[in-house]
C-alpha cells in the first residue's frame, strides 16, 4: 500500500480515525470479467467485481476513486486514475461513465417554466431529448465551466461548458442560472 | 390510495393478461421480425439499449423467453389536447434469452441509469440499460417475471398512485390528472388574480365608475380651459360688449372649478372604496398561500429554502397588493384617459392627431418587449433576494457553530459574495429601467414639438382648418397624454413584478400534496395500536433507496426497539407509520387497516411523536403543552407536566407555566424542552408512540429522568423506540437491529445478546466505553443469568 498520502494525512487526523487505504498502480489491477462487471485484483485477493465511485464527482471526477466490493464495503482508494497505464484508465473510465452516465447537452431548443417546473426541450448531439425539471435552483450541480441538471426522475442531462453552447441556447437558460 | 391488483396468468403458467399492451403495430412488426407475440405473457418498453445508448426498446416473456427488442418509434407532431396519432415503429434486433437460461431477474440502480440483470446460478449477466425513469416499470417487470419463475404465474402487487400518461404527449401525469404539468391547462395569471375580486364586485363596478368618470371630467377641461377660452371668450369672434365677454368668461371659470371639483370627488370615492377592499383581498391571498402550504407535504418543505417561502407569504402577496391598490386604479384612468384625448384629439383635427399618434407602434412594441425583458430580471433580483435572506437566516441560527470555528470572517465573505449578487442584479434592473423610460418620454416630447410645428403652419395659412386655441388644446392634450403613456410602459414592468410574484403564490397553492386522504377514508375509533410493517419499500430520492422489503409488527401495547447505524432507515420507519411520507411499495397497517385507507386526522391524533428534533412554538409553556390539545385544563397541563418530570423546574421559572418560550423567549436546555415536548406527547395520549432518539441530545444525568418521563409515558401503548444508546432499549419487548433499510437482527433484549451478532457487538462497544467512565452493567452475564434461570425452569 502507498504511504505517502496516508502520513501526509496522519499529519492533522489521528491513526485511529485514519482508515482510507489507498492504493497505486502496483497493488491493483482491474480487469473485465467474461459477464461483462469490472473485476480487480487488490494485493494478494482476487475480486469478481468491484464498484467505482468518486469522492468528488463534480470537480475532480478523475481523483479519490473509491473502490468498494458488491456489499459496498470498502477495499481502498485510488488517488488517480492518471496514475495507472493506459489500458487501466480505459477500464476504469468505461465503468465510472456507465455509472456517471450524463448525456452532453449540445442545444437547448426551449425552455418553459410553468409552477416551478421546467420543461426542456434539447438537442443530445443529433438526438431530441425533452426532461422537466423541478425547482431549477436546488437541481443544477456546478462543475467547473458547466454543470449537470436533474431531471424529476434523478437522471442527469450535462453541459460541459456553458459558454461553448449556442448562444441562443445560452440566452434561454441564462436568466435562471443563479 | 393504494389498490391491490393481481395480475395473473393461467395456472399452468401459459399466456395471461399482458402487464401492458403492445402497440398493434409494433406487435406486427415483432411478428414480421420472427417473435411469436401471441403468448406474452408481460411486456415493457424501455429508453435504452445494451450500451448505455438512447434508443427506443420492448421487452417482454412468456413461457419459453425473455425477449429484447431495440429499434425506433416515431410519433408525428401532436396538437395541443388533440390525441396523438398512430406511431410508427421499426424493429432493428431482437435478442432471446430461453426462459430455463435465467433463475431470476434483478435491477441495479446507478447515478442516472439502471440496468437489468438476468441470474443464473448465482452467476449475474448484465442486459440492458435504462434511464431511471423507467426504473418502476423495469422493477414490476422483474417482479412478474420473478413470480412466473417461482409460482408460475406473473402474480405482481399494482399501485394504483403509478402515474397516468398525458393525453398530449403521454408523459407521465399526476395521479387523478388527464394532463402532465406541461400541458395542464390553466387560466392566465391576471383572470387568477381578478378571481380574488369577487366577493366584491359591487365596490369594484363602483371603483372602474369613480375612476372613468374622474377621467373623463379631467379629459373635458382643456376644452373649457383653452379652446373654449381663446376660440370663442377671448379672441371674441362675434364682437360682443366687454360685460358679455366677462360674463361667458365668468361662466367658463365656473365650469373649470366644477369640473375640477367633480374630479376631486371621484377620486375620493375610488381611494376610499380601495383603501376598504384591498387589505381584504390581501388577506385572501395570505391566507390561501398560507392554508395551502398547510395542505403540502412535509416533503415539499425539505425541498425548499425557508427564506424563499416566508418571501412569497409576505412580500410576493405585498407586490401583488401595491399593484392592485396603485396601479390598476392608473391603468383605468389613465388608459381612459388616453381613449377620451385621443377621441378629442381626431374630433378636433384628424390630421394632425395622426401626426401626434405616429410614435404609437413604438411604444406599444416596447411595452411587450419591456415586459418580457423585466419579469426575467425581477426574477432573478427576487431568486438573489430569498437565497440572501436564507443565508442570513442559516446565519443567524448558526451564530453559535460559526463563532466556535471561528468562521465569523468567512461567513462575512460568503454573504458579502451573495449580498453582491443580489446588488448587480438590482443595479441592472435599475439601470434598465433607468435607460429605457427616458427613451420613451423624450420620444413624447419630439412628438410635441412636431405637433408645434405642423399644427403652427396650420394655423399660420389661416385657411380656418385649425385656429389658435385648438392648436393650444391639442399641446395641452398631448401633455395630458405623455404622463398616461410613460406609465403605461412602466406599468408592464410593474405588472411583471405582480406576474412574476403572483406565478409564485399559484405555484404553492395548485401544488398538489403527496399525502392525501382517500374520499372514503376509514376513520379510526377506539384504536388498539396493532402495528404491522409488511414488505416495505421507500425512496427519498428516485432510485435510492432507504428502506428495503421491510416487514416488522408490533403488538398492542408492546415496545419496539429499533436500533441501526446512522442512516440505516430508523427515522423514515416512524416517518412512514405517521404517514408523513407514503411507501412506494409495501404497506403500513394499524389495526389491520393500511395507514393510506385511515383518516390521516385520526392517524396523527393516535400516534405521538417525541424526537430528537425538538419544536417549541413561540408562545408560552402552557400553550406548548396543550399543542395537540387546546382545551385542556390547567389541572391536565399541570398533570402532564407532572408526568414528565417538568414541573418541578417549570415552577421555579418566574412566569412558570405562563413563561414565554420559542424565538425570543426564555432559554430552556435541551432536557428541559425535551420533557415539555414529552409533556404535549402525554396530553395528545395517543395510543402508538414513537420515540425518535428522543434522549440522544441529553447528558447521562438528564437521560435517567427523562427515561422516568418516558417510562410513564410509554404505560400501556404501542411503542416504538428508536435509539442509539442501547441500555435505552433494554424494556424493549422485542428488537429490531436495521442496517441499509433491512432487518439483520430481531429478539429480545437477551436474545440479541445471546446471538452475539450486530446488537452485541455495538452494545460491547458502547458498554466498554461507559466502564470507562464507571458507568455500565453487564448484560452478557445477565443474559447468561437469565438463560440458566430459564433452563431451570423448564426442567
Amino acid at each position: 500500500m502507498s504511504t505517502n498520502q496516508s502520513d501526509k494525512a496522519m499529519q492533522t487526523i489521528s491513526p485511529e480515525t485514519l482508515r482510507a487505504v489507498y492504493l497505486s498502480p502496483s497493488e491493483c489491477e482491474f480487469f473485465k470479467s467474461e459477464n461483462g462487471f469490472l473485476g480487480a485484483v487488490i494485493g494478494e485477493e482476487r475480486h469478481e467485481r468491484v464498484i467505482l465511485a468518486r469522492a468528488l464527482p463534480l470537480s475532480c471526477p478523475d481523483e479519490y476513486i473509491c473502490i468498494s466490493d458488491v456489499e459496498r464495503k470498502e477495499i481502498g482508494i485510488v488517488e488517480k486514475i492518471s496514475d495507472f497505464s493506459e489500458s487501466q484508465q480505459a477500464l476504469i473510465n468505461e465503468e465510472l461513465n456507465h455509472r456517471y452516465f450524463s448525456p452532453v447537452i449540445t442545444e437547448i431548443k426551449s425552455i418553459k417554466e410553468k409552477f416551478g417546473n421546467f420543461y426542456f426541450d434539447v438537442l443530445l448531439g443529433d438526438l431530441k431529448k425533452n426532461f422537466t425539471v423541478k425547482d431549477l435552483t436546488k437541481n443544477i450541480r456546478y462543475h467547473g465551466e458547466g454543470f449537470d441538471l436533474i431531471d424529476v426522475d434523478g437522471n442527469r442531462y450535462r453541459i460541459i461548458n456553458f459558454s461553448e453552447i449556442p448562444a441562443k441556447s445560452r440566452r434561454k437558460l441564462e436568466p435562471y442560472l443563479y | 390510495m393504494k389498490e391491490k391488483m393481481t395480475k395473473k396468468g393461467p395456472p399452468n403458467g401459459g399466456p395471461g393478461k399482458k402487464e401492458k399492451e403492445f402497440h398493434p403495430s409494433l406487435l406486427e412488426k415483432l411478428n414480421e421480425a420472427g417473435l411469436d407475440t401471441r403468448n406474452l405473457i408481460f411486456s415493457l418498453e424501455g429508453d435504452m439499449d445494451f450500451e448505455q445508448c438512447f434508443k427506443s426498446s420492448w421487452l417482454c416473456f412468456d413461457d419459453k423467453g425473455l425477449y429484447i427488442a431495440l429499434g425506433d418509434e416515431k410519433l408525428d407532431k401532436v396538437k395541443k389536447h388533440h390525441t396523438p396519432v398512430a406511431p410508427v415503429f421499426r424493429i432493428d434486433e431482437i435478442r432471446s434469452i430461453p426462459i430455463d437460461e435465467i433463475d431470476s431477474l434483478e435491477t441495479e440502480s446507478y447515478l442516472s441509469t439502471g440496468r437489468l440483470i438476468s441470474v443464473k446460478d448465482g452467476v449475474k449477466e448484465p442486459l440492458i440499460w435504462f434511464t431511471l425513469g423507467k426504473l418502476p416499470d423495469f422493477s414490476r417487470f422483474v417482479r412478474a417475471f420473478n413470480s412466473y419463475k417461482e409460482t408460475g404465474t406473473a402474480d405482481i402487487k399494482e399501485d394504483d398512485k403509478h402515474e397516468g400518461k398525458c393525453k398530449v404527449c403521454g408523459e407521465p401525469c399526476p395521479p387523478g390528472k388527464d394532463f402532465c404539468r406541461r400541458h395542464r391547462r390553466t387560466s392566465g395569471t391576471a383572470i387568477r388574480l381578478i378571481k380574488f375580486f369577487g366577493g366584491h364586485v359591487p365596490q369594484i363596478a363602483l371603483i372602474i365608475l369613480a375612476m372613468v368618470a374622474s377621467a373623463a371630467a379631467a379629459v373635458f377641461v382643456p376644452q373649457i380651459s383653452t379652446r373654449s377660452l381663446y376660440d370663442n371668450v377671448l379672441s371674441n369672434p362675434d364682437g360682443l360688449p366687454q360685460a358679455e365677454v366677462l360674463k361667458a368668461l365668468g361662466v367658463l371659470v365656473l365650469s373649470i372649478v366644477g369640473l375640477r371639483l367633480l374630479n376631486v370627488v371621484l377620486t375620493m370615492i375610488q381611494q376610499y372604496m380601495s383603501a376598504s377592499i384591498m387589505p381584504r383581498v390581501m388577506y385572501d391571498v395570505k391566507v390561501k398561500i398560507f392554508e395551502a402550504m398547510q395542505r403540502l407535504s412535509v416533503s415539499y418543505y425539505s425541498s425548499k429554502q425557508t427564506g424563499s417561502l416566508m418571501d412569497r407569504v409576505m412580500r410576493d402577496a405585498n407586490n401583488i397588493y401595491w399593484f392592485f391598490t396603485d396601479g390598476i386604479p392608473r391603468v383605468i384612468i389613465d388608459g381612459a384617459t388616453i381613449i377620451g384625448v385621443v377621441a378629442i384629439m381626431i374630433k378636433m383635427n384628424w390630421r394632425l392627431s395622426l401626426v401626434a399618434l405616429i410614435a404609437t407602434p413604438f411604444l406599444v412594441a416596447s411595452l411587450f418587449f419591456g415586459d418580457k425583458a423585466f419579469r426575467r430580471m425581477h426574477h432573478k433580483v427576487w431568486v438573489f433576494r430569498a437565497r440572501t435572506g436564507s443565508m442570513l437566516s442559516d446565519n443567524i441560527n448558526g451564530q453559535r457553530v460559526i463563532k466556535a470555528f471561528a468562521k465569523e470572517d468567512d461567513e462575512y465573505d460568503h454573504f458579502s459574495a451573495s449580498s453582491k449578487n443580489l446588488r448587480d442584479a438590482e443595479v441592472h434592473l435599475a439601470v434598465t429601467e433607468a435607460t429605457l423610460f427616458p427613451i420613451l418620454e423624450i420620444v413624447v416630447m419630439l412628438l410635441s414639438i412636431v405637433v408645434l410645428g405642423y399644427g403652427g403652419v396650420m394655423v399660420a395659412r389661416g385657411d380656418g382648418s385649425m385656429t389658435a386655441g385648438t392648436l393650444l388644446s391639442f399641446i395641452v392634450y398631448l401633455e395630458m397624454l405623455k404622463e398616461p403613456f410613460g406609465f403605461m410602459a412602466w406599468v408592464t414592468n410593474w405588472w411583471s413584478r405582480c406576474a412574476d410574484s403572483a406565478t409564485r403564490v399559484f405555484e404553492i397553492c395548485d401544488a398538489q400534496p403527496e399525502i392525501t386522504e382517500k374520499e372514503n377514508a376509514v376513520p379510526l375509533d377506539n384504536i388498539r395500536g396493532d402495528v404491522v410493517i409488511k414488505e416495505l419499500d421507500f425512496e427519498y430520492e428516485p432510485a435510492r433507496p432507504v428502506i428495503k422489503k421491510l416487514s416488522l409488527e408490533v403488538k398492542a401495547g408492546d415496545m419496539l426497539g429499533i436500533v441501526g447505524k446512522t442512516g440505516a432507515g430508523k427515522t423514515t420507519i416512524a416517518n412512514l407509520i405517521s404517514r408523513l411520507y407514503d411507501a412506494k411499495d409495501g404497506s403500513v397497517s394499524i389495526d389491520g387497516t393500511d395507514v393510506r385507507d385511515l383518516k390521516l386526522g385520526d392517524l396523527r391524533k393516535n400516534i405521538g411523536l417525541v424526537s430528537q428534533d425538538i419544536y417549541l412554538f413561540i408562545g408560552s409553556i402552557a400553550d406548548n403543552i396543550r399543542y395537540a390539545k387546546p382545551d385542556a385544563s390547567m389541572s391536565e397541563v399541570i398533570a402532564a407536566a407532572k408526568a414528565a418530570c417538568a414541573h418541578e423546574y417549570i415552577m421555579k421559572l418566574p412566569d412558570a407555566y405562563e413563561t414565554r418560550i420559542g424565538a425570543g423567549g426564555q432559554r430552556l436546555s435541551g432536557g428541559e424542552k425535551q420533557r415539555i415536548s414529552i409533556a404535549r406527547t402525554i396530553i395528545q395520549n395517543p395510543k402508538i408512540l414513537i420515540l425518535d432518539e428522543a434522549t440522544a441530545a441529553m447528558d447521562t444525568e438528564t437521560e435517567r429522568n427523562i427515561q422516568q418521563s418516558l417510562q410513564k409515558l410509554t404505560k400501556g401503548r404501542t411503542t416504538i423506540a428508536i435509539a442509539h444508546r442501547l441500555s435505552t432499549l433494554r424494556d424493549s419487548d422485542y428488537l429490531a437491529v436495521i442496517d441499509q433499510g433491512t432487518i439483520v437482527e430481531y429478539g429480545t433484549f437477551n436474545e440479541l445478546i445471546r446471538q452475539k451478532g450486530e446488537f452485541y457487538r455495538q452494545y460491547k462497544i458502547q458498554t466498554e466505553a461507559l466502564k470507562t467512565i464507571g458507568i455500565g452493567d453487564d448484560a452478557e452475564t445477565n443474559s447468561a443469568k437469565e438463560e440458566q434461570k430459564d433452563e431451570h425452569e423448564s426442567e
